[in-house]
């Protein structure tokens, strides 16, 4: 059993080890000039990372000026403890809260319009009180604030959208990487999702134009994919810490179809086969040719 | 003086009520944080009744034997210092105005009969008690019908501010709503089937204040009646010296049906000990003190009455079980029971309608039944997964439950209890019969592997184009009927994927499958 047990740990471990060299390709040490279209950093203090790789981009000032109202948008969509990989780190997002108010924003606010229970995704996820503690306004959404906008997009022509997130003067977006039934993978693009009111359901008839014209119009200044841990199937929800792989990895960008498509790469897919990430790019929404890309990597 | 000890004790009991009321409510955590069902664990009657109904005595019990000896030595002052719903009636009787009508003389046996009847129901494992008894039933018309009603009145008046005043005003009521919301709101707005007729039933009670006041306490509450019962030897006794001129005063302010006016006719077990004779009394001739006399006036309910009231409660057995639905093939499919319920005839025997599982369901999805479980499991909580699922990792039905009608049960068995199954119907599903991209069932589905998976199909569209869809599909092994799937189909009204009781686990001979 011991054997057993040593075994599969080991192979676990040795995947999680070796996954990095397959991004590799993708990754420039080359510094251009101005700042990276994308930062990787890796280490194993999630707080560490985050801080790293905002920095990398330019440092936190570049996306929040002093008095501003910033929405933190992580992924607080399921009823499931964090070591299950369901919703975004609650360190990323307490350490995303202190940056903002480093930078001397004025309010940082953090929700999500979660599919199951609100109290129990806030609660369960560690994030309501991570956040709370690192002095943001945590609440859960108000229906009367999603009005009804006009996107006139590829797919929706409008929908109730939550007013503080459409409003604010820096959304922050912290998605976590997951496997997803119909989108392929859940990432940055699908954690806009979380500003829609209304019956979102129906939006899987046309989910990835629909991801397109969401991510438009909620313009996230800065987009940050936690891969501390990955939930590699029985996405976007899980349950079983067997499909959860640790990376200790944060990725972060500008351009959301860009982590979008760095991020395919840590389930060894590309970026052409999640097709948020495709028509984004063909709609000039951000781009997809990580090869063109320079990515600054960081390891703590 | 008394009186206002009395009032001072009515008033923290009601609030107290009220308090953990409001508290029947999910934080987010796994567990509560208050004893929300302490005054239903302190009812002797639903003790007494479940444990004739069960035949077991796996209740709490050390709130209800508190109960019993404070009765056995005070008398019914529960009823006239504690019980919520008896300062509800006491507040409604405020409001009645002009002399109170003569009532009927033996009125107050009624209520005795209720409870032989309900006794005897109990002894043929009919659980009947919780339609009427107070803290039930105060439960259940709160949670079901009064603070929804509440919470649209007081919803629907801050929105019309909201929407339509200038942004000082808005900003007060924003923050007297927020204050509200914090108190006295529920998380989300409650709707409940059957609210209004619940809510009516509890109106029309109430109203009876007008016509007598604590009308339902001396002629109707089955509760009561147990305690005047257990009260007939108590040891505080009323004494009324020779000062008595007969001058009526005590009897014009009695709340109880106990004839204090007379000396010989004082009921003790009609006495709630609210002391107010003593109060009224002119001529200070009325003493509350302990004693080991006998009682003075006998309880006679009269033989044939009371063989009747048995009668009905024999004949409730036969009666309300001559059903088709007691067979496994004809029982409701839609009678999914929350997880953690007995077996259907046990859960029966349990379950007293009081309604805490439906307060505390975290979606609303716990709705009562009408007829669904027949006339004896109407008010019972059954889950419909088009108003609310059951969320994977809740367990608060369990917990609040004062039976044990529903078992409390760990994260790790709630994971493994099956309410029922979940069934597509490829007429109406979207990828199926529609040639469009859907599965939120899939993406919704909460088991570790999930219950619903997916065949990609290629499908033709009307100018013949070919799509590749994804077509979801039940594992009936891993299913457990929460409904999150039907809750969540974007096909509205008759949805794609329905959960039908079908295969729950409580049930030997309602599964499906082989193993």
């Amino acid at each position: 059993m011991h054997r057993r047990a040593f075994i599969k740990s080991a192979v676990l471990a040795g995947a999680a080890l070796s996954l990095p060299a397959g991004f590799a390709p993708f990754v420039h040490r080359i510094e251009a000039a101005g700042p990276p279209d994308l930062v990787v950093a890796q280490g194993a203090s999630p707080a560490g990372i985050t801080r790293a790789a905002v920095n990398g981009l330019g440092g936190i000032r570049r996306f929040v000026s002093r008095g501003a109202v910033v929405v933190v948008k992580p992924n607080i969509g399921w009823d499931r403890t964090p070591e299950y990989a369901a919703n975004t780190n609650p360190e990323i997002v307490a350490t995303v809260v202190r940056l903002c108010y480093e930078a001397g924003a004025k309010t940082v606010k953090v929700f999500d319009h979660p599919v199951a229970d609100a109290r129990r995704t806030y609660k369960q996820s560690g994030i309501a009180d991570a956040a709370a503690a690192a002095g943001a306004v945590v609440r859960f959404v108000d229906e009367r604030k999603f009005k009804d906008m006009r996107i006139n997009g590829l797919a929706l022509k409008s929908w109730p959208l939550y007013t503080e997130a459409i409003e604010a003067d820096a959304v922050i977006n912290l998605p976590i990487a997951k496997t997803h039934g119909i989108s392929g993978l859940t990432l940055g693009m699908k954690n806009c999702m979380g500003v829609m009111g209304g019956w979102r359901g129906r939006i899987h008839q046309r989910i990835d134009e629909s991801l397109v014209d969401v991510t438009r119009v909620v313009k996230p200044s800065l987009t940050l994919l936690d891969a501390v841990r990955i939930l590699t199937g029985n996405g976007p929800q899980g349950g079983s810490l067997t499909d959860v792989r640790r990376l200790d990895t944060v990725a972060a960008g500008v351009d959301p179809v860009a982590v979008d498509a760095f991020g395919a790469t840590l389930f060894g897919m590309k970026p052409t086969e999640l097709g948020c990430v495709r028509i984004g790019h063909r709609a000039g929404l951000g781009r997809m040719d990580l090869a063109r890309m320079n990515i600054k990597q960081i390891r703590l | 003086m008394m009186k206002h000890l009395r009032r001072l004790s009515q008033g923290f009991f009601l609030l107290l009520f009220l308090w953990l009321f409001l508290k029947t409510e999910s934080t987010g955590a796994d567990e509560l944080a208050y004893p929300v069902r302490i005054f239903l664990d302190a009812d002797p009657l639903l003790f007494f009744t479940t444990a004739l109904a069960t035949r077991s005595l796996d209740q709490p019990f050390l709130w209800v034997l508190i109960v019993v000896v404070v009765t056995a030595l005070l008398g019914r002052v529960f009823c006239g210092w504690i019980c919520p719903l008896g300062t509800l009636h006491n507040l409604a009787g405020a409001l009645k105005r002009g002399p109170v009508r003569s009532r009927p003389a033996n009125g107050y046996r009624y209520k005795y009969y209720l409870l032989v009847f309900l006794g005897v129901s109990s002894i043929f494992t009919v659980q009947l008690s919780g339609i009427a008894d107070p803290l039930a039933l105060l439960v259940r018309s709160l949670s079901v019908s009064v603070h929804p009603a509440l919470q649209v009145a007081t919803t629907a008046t801050f929105d019309a501010i909201y929407a339509s005043f200038p942004a000082g005003i808005v900003g007060v009521s924003e923050w007297i709503y927020g204050g509200l919301k914090q108190i006295f709101l529920a998380f989300r707005q409650p709707l409940f089937l059957q609210s209004a007729s619940i809510g009516g039933l509890f109106l029309g009670i109430l109203a009876l204040n007008l016509r007598e006041p604590r009308f339902w306490c001396k002629y109707l509450c089955p509760l009561g009646a147990l305690l005047g019962l257990l009260s007939r030897y108590a040891l505080l006794d009323r004494t009324v010296s020779e000062g008595c001129d007969g001058c009526g005063a005590c009897a014009r302010t009695c709340q109880g049906a106990a004839r204090p006016d007379g000396k010989e006719t004082w009921r003790k077990a009609e006495c709630l000990a609210c002391m107010n004779c003593d109060d009224a009394c002119p001529r200070n001739a009325v003493r509350f003190g302990f004693s080991r006399k006998k009682p003075v006036a006998s309880l006679d309910l009269g033989k044939r009455r009371v063989i009747g009231s048995m009668t009905a409660g024999l004949l409730a057995a036969p009666l309300l079980r001559t059903t088709p639905l007691s067979r496994p093939a004809a029982a409701e499919p839609k009678l999914i029971r929350p997880p953690g319920a007995l077996e259907e005839k046990e859960f029966l025997r349990r379950c007293v309608k009081c309604g805490e599982c439906m307060k505390v369901c975290l979606t609303n999805g716990l709705q009562p039944t009408l007829l669904e479980a027949g006339i004896e499991g109407i008010w019972s909580p059954m889950l419909v997964p088009r108003i609310g699922y059951c969320e994977y990792r809740c367990t608060l039905c369990g917990q609040v439950c004062p039976t044990g009608a529903i078992r409390r049960l760990s994260l790790a068995e709630k994971a493994e209890v099956r309410i029922g199954l979940a069934m597509i119907d490829p007429g109406r599903c979207l990828p199926y019969a529609h040639a469009r991209s859907c599965i939120v069932c899939e993406e919704v589905c909460p088991t570790p592997k999930k219950a619903i998976w997916f065949e990609t199909a290629a499908v033709k569209t009307r100018d013949g184009q070919t799509l590749r869809v994804k077509q979801p599909r039940v594992d009936l092994e891993l299913c457990i009927g929460c409904g999150i799937c039907e809750a969540k189909c974007p096909v509205l009204g008759e949805p794609a994927i329905t959960v039908s009781s079908l295969g729950e686990s409580r049930s030997q001979d309602r599964r499906l499958l082989l193993s």
